[in-house]
């Protein structure tokens, strides 16, 4: 069954053990491919993940003069081809959420590729797998629609459940606020 | 055997020419399952891969945890004994010369022995930890009770899980970490977590603590800092540090008068309720906002909350442990479930975040200096005949009780205690009153000390023996929970390096001592004996052999035979160890920390960690990746005292104490009480902010108050450019 990384920012802890992870993978050379920011570091504790979301239709490969970025079948933005990127940077700049890192020694952009030597087999990528908080899940559509659902909340102030920030994309969100919606046990 | 929610069957990817060897963390008392991946060609451990199959952690690994493989080959590891002839070296890293294990040993037996000739047995002493197995932690006692035949020896966990242990001990009659296991955690409807940190120090406890909010369940903190894990509490409770007794006291006397008493537990199961009943009463909400700064209106609500859960979980850590009344604070917050009676059923109870890997292991087997093996007491003659026959030896032969490990300090001042042999530990960075301890290392006759990297307590050794990290021994850790697990080895000891039980045995052979331990050739012979040495204590392991923790994902103690499954979750016939049967309600009368902001010190210090660093990062300051995230301690301010002294984000200030300063980088937080100031312990030199913590210990766990001091501030106008 198809699965997908799911965001529930509101868990965050800020403890980049997804950063750490991100190491861990096969094809990644030891370098992390992903953010942790701190929202508000002079007033609270509050942190969150930024991955790449791994768009439907996805700016950076849209930018690419040398065709570098390639689609896998399952929907992952691979890191650029090392035969292909010519290291112009397009894709950095493309990028609405600021994904793809550029190695200035090597020449190279390298970002998230989903981790796709575990995914392409139905193994969670190694930030999902390893996620003390859940910020970082890996989840089947009917689960992520059962949270969606449950987590769906428009008050005028928060809008926890959307379909997409941009456009489409493989990797689904809940921004902050899920607590909102939930209904006390007593 | 626990499958919950959030347990899924996943392969492991596995690559060409590696085997993945399945064991648990090095680090905390979390014990997170992890596979460590070891290269079949070089037979060396080249990284981590989750451990899905883990009940209680199903995969998830905090950042030490994914990066502590790195330990095992970093660069820094000592690869054989260094000696150093130069003592007005102590203190430093230089003067340390490459050695054989046999120059090594003999130098230690003449010095080990010259000491003792010319001033007693008890003129040596062992100083130990617990971020290791238990047949490591046993044998540590054993080695220091017959093989040195000293009555000093004390151990880390005195900085760690003593105050917890002893108010266990006085509420219950038995002091397991937690009456229940973990996978229970989520499905409580309350969770009320006091002085804990638990994102940063127990992180994968975390989607079970949220996944209790998810439900609609209710999260209570008490804590001075707005922590990742107060930011979503429902009530946060923001405690002047060391007020925890006046808190506990405070919500005890709500929950007795808004009628949430469970009248027949409380009847059948309990002693001392109502002499505690009349103590709390003074502990109005208006009272108890007084002495602890937390509004009424949160006191009343916490209670509430807690009073009307139909089952809650009372958790607590270091926060609440490390003041001069760490006891009482635990017994303080336990009494909540004991007088409501949440306890002692799926769902409910009262835990403990253990420190350190085997915190509640270590504790139970010896190495304190009150304690033998299988929670037994030095104390008491029956207990004493039980191991000296164990041991081979006449119960007179049994050395007396020692002291704990601060007062070992002071012996060494005295010149009671000449001679140290240290393990596991790294007391010049975590112990209290820094300037005062590491002066009495430098003036010990002789020191050895064991550790696989040359921490700031080698540095005033005369011998140090390379041993082994984690991953290149098996043995068993009881985790926080309670559960036994086992830790197995994946690769051989780099260099010259040998687990500590072994160097025990060896040491011990050339002391003359040999027919009490030449028999112990293996981690799995020390096991056995250790088992037997339990056996029939409160701390009964008899029944948990290797294949039975394999079988099971682990076994909970108290497990007395092969037959016995083991005790998941304590006191369900409601029995407590008390002589008995009963737990006790206990009255507690507050007191203040042992030093209150004045004129002088007008700011309460409060000490901590990051998620980046374990204790006192010996081990983690080494590896890349945490470095890079935590390179230095800093000092939280709130941003209004900060304007008082006119002081900037990332501006430097001294803070000092009346036993120390320091220098730190300024980070400036609303997260943080405005009479409050923050510095995380894991750093050596003059970055330690143990230079300026308090040596007042806790009258019965001798735990010390790193939690609460007076301090001041004052802004370093230039500082150079680091």
């Amino acid at each position: 069954m198809k699965k997908r990384l799911y965001l529930e920012l509101e868990n965050c802890i800020g403890c980049r053990s997804c950063l750490a992870a991100c190491t861990q993978c096969g094809g990644h050379e030891e370098r992390n491919r992903n953010y942790v920011y701190d929202v508000n570091p002079l007033v609270n504790r509050q942190t969150m993940p930024l991955m790449c979301l791994h768009c439907v239709n996805p700016a950076c490969a849209r930018s690419c003069p040398a065709q570098a970025i390639q689609i896998h079948e399952t929907g992952a933005v691979l890191s650029a081809l090392v035969e292909k990127c010519i290291g112009c940077q397009n894709c950095t700049i493309a990028c609405p959420y600021g994904i793809p890192k550029f190695d200035t020694e090597q020449n190279l952009m390298y970002k998230c590729d989903l981790c796709i030597d575990r995914t392409k087999d139905g193994i969670p990528p190694m930030c999902a797998s390893v996620c003390p908080s859940n910020t970082l899940q890996w989840l089947t559509d009917e689960e992520i629609e059962a949270k969606q659902k449950q987590f769906n909340l428009d008050n005028g102030k928060w809008v926890t459940s959307m379909p997409y920030l941009e456009g489409e994309t493989n990797v689904r969100v809940n921004l902050p606020g899920i607590l909102q919606g939930v209904t006390k046990l007593f | 055997m626990q499958r919950d929610k959030f347990f899924k069957e996943i392969e492991n990817v596995r690559h060409p020419n590696e085997t993945l060897v399945k064991t648990h963390c090095s680090y905390c008392g979390m014990q997170c399952g992890m596979n460590l991946r070891v290269n079949t060609k070089t037979n060396k451990i080249i990284g981590v891969e989750p451990r899905y199959d883990w009940p209680v952690t199903v995969g998830k690994m905090c950042p030490k945890g994914v990066t502590a493989y790195q330990q095992t080959n970093l660069d820094d590891r000592i690869l054989k004994p260094l000696i150093r002839d130069d003592a007005s070296l102590k203190g430093t890293k230089e003067g340390f010369r490459e050695a054989t294990w046999d120059e090594a040993y003999d130098l230690i037996v003449k010095n080990f022995q010259q000491l003792q000739r010319d001033y007693g047995k008890d003129s040596l002493s062992v100083y130990s930890g617990v971020s290791m197995t238990n047949e490591k932690c046993y044998l540590t006692g054993k080695f220091a009770r017959v093989g040195l035949q000293t009555r000093y020896i004390d151990y880390n966990g005195r900085f760690c899980m003593a105050s917890a242990a002893g108010g266990f001990m006085r509420s219950f009659g038995v002091d397991r970490g937690s009456t229940l296991p973990w996978t229970d955690l989520h499905e409580t409807d309350c969770l009320f977590i006091a002085g804990s940190n638990t994102a940063e120090c127990h992180p994968t406890s975390m989607f079970r603590v949220w996944a209790v909010q998810e439900r609609g369940g209710y999260l209570i903190v008490a804590d001075p800092r707005e922590t990742p894990i107060a930011r979503r509490a429902d009530v946060h409770l923001d405690l002047r540090p060391g007020t925890d007794l006046a808190l506990a006291n405070g919500i005890l006397n709500l929950l007795i008068q808004n009628g949430h008493v469970d009248k027949e537990f409380v009847n059948n199961h309990t002693n001392g309720f109502e002499e505690t009943k009349e103590l709390v009463k003074e502990f109005t909400p208006e009272y108890t906002s007084e002495l602890t700064g937390v509004a009424p209106e949160k006191i009343i609500r916490a209670a509430e909350i807690y009073g009307k859960a139909p089952n809650a979980i009372v958790m607590f850590a270091r926060g609440i442990e490390q003041q001069v009344k760490g006891v009482d604070n635990v017994s303080g917050y336990t009494n909540m479930a004991l007088v409501t009676g949440k306890i002692g059923r799926p769902k409910a109870g009262v835990a403990t975040f253990t420190g350190q890997g085997n915190g509640q292991g270590g504790r139970e087997h010896g190495q304190k200096a009150d304690a033998l093996p299988g929670y037994r007491k030095i104390a008491n003659p029956e207990h004493v005949k039980a191991v000296a026959k164990v041991w081979g030896i006449e119960p007179e032969e049994m050395p007396k009780e020692g002291v704990s490990a601060y007062e070992m300090f002071g012996l060494m001042e005295q010149k009671v205690i000449r001679g140290l042999y240290l393990l596991c530990s790294n007391p010049a960075v975590s112990a209290p009153n820094l300037n005062y301890v590491r002066e009495q290392l430098k003036n010990l006759d002789f020191m050895v000390c064991s550790d696989f990297y040359l921490s700031e307590s080698a540095e005033f050794a005369d011998v140090i023996l390379p041993t082994t990290t984690w991953s290149e021994d098996e043995g068993t850790v009881t985790n926080l929970e309670g559960r036994c697990i086992k830790i197995n080895k994946a690769q051989e000891p780099l260099g010259e390096s040998k687990p500590d039980w072994q160097i025990h045995v060896e040491l011990c052979e050339r002391l003359g001592r040999g027919k009490y331990f030449s028999h112990l050739k293996t981690a799995k012979d020390v096991g056995d004996e250790f088992r037997l040495a339990s056996k029939g204590g409160y701390a009964d392991y008899y029944g948990i052999t290797w294949d039975k923790i394999e079988k099971q994902d682990g076994v909970f103690w108290p497990c007395k035979d092969e037959n016995d499954p083991g005790t998941p979750h304590m006191f369900l016939d409601k029995k407590f160890y008390h002589p008995d049967g009963k737990a006790k309600i206990c009255a507690l009368p507050y007191r203040p920390p042992a030093e209150e902001p004045d004129e002088q010190y007008p700011l309460r210090l409060t000490t901590g960690r990051v998620v980046y660093h374990y204790l006192s990062g010996n081990q983690t300051r080494r590896i890349n990746f945490l470095r890079d995230m935590c390179p230095e301690p800093y000092v939280e301010v709130h941003p209004e005292t900060a304007e008082k002294y006119n002081i900037k984000h990332e501006e430097f200030v001294r803070l000092y104490t009346r036993r120390g300063e320091a220098e730190y980088k300024v980070k400036i937080t609303e997260a943080i009480r405005k009479d409050t100031v923050f510095v995380p312990y894991h750093f050596g030199d003059d970055k330690s902010i143990n230079l300026l913590t308090i040596g007042a210990l806790d009258p019965m766990s001798r735990m010390p108050e790193f939690k609460a001091c007076a301090a001041q501030i004052e802004k370093l106008e230039l500082k150079k450019v680091q």
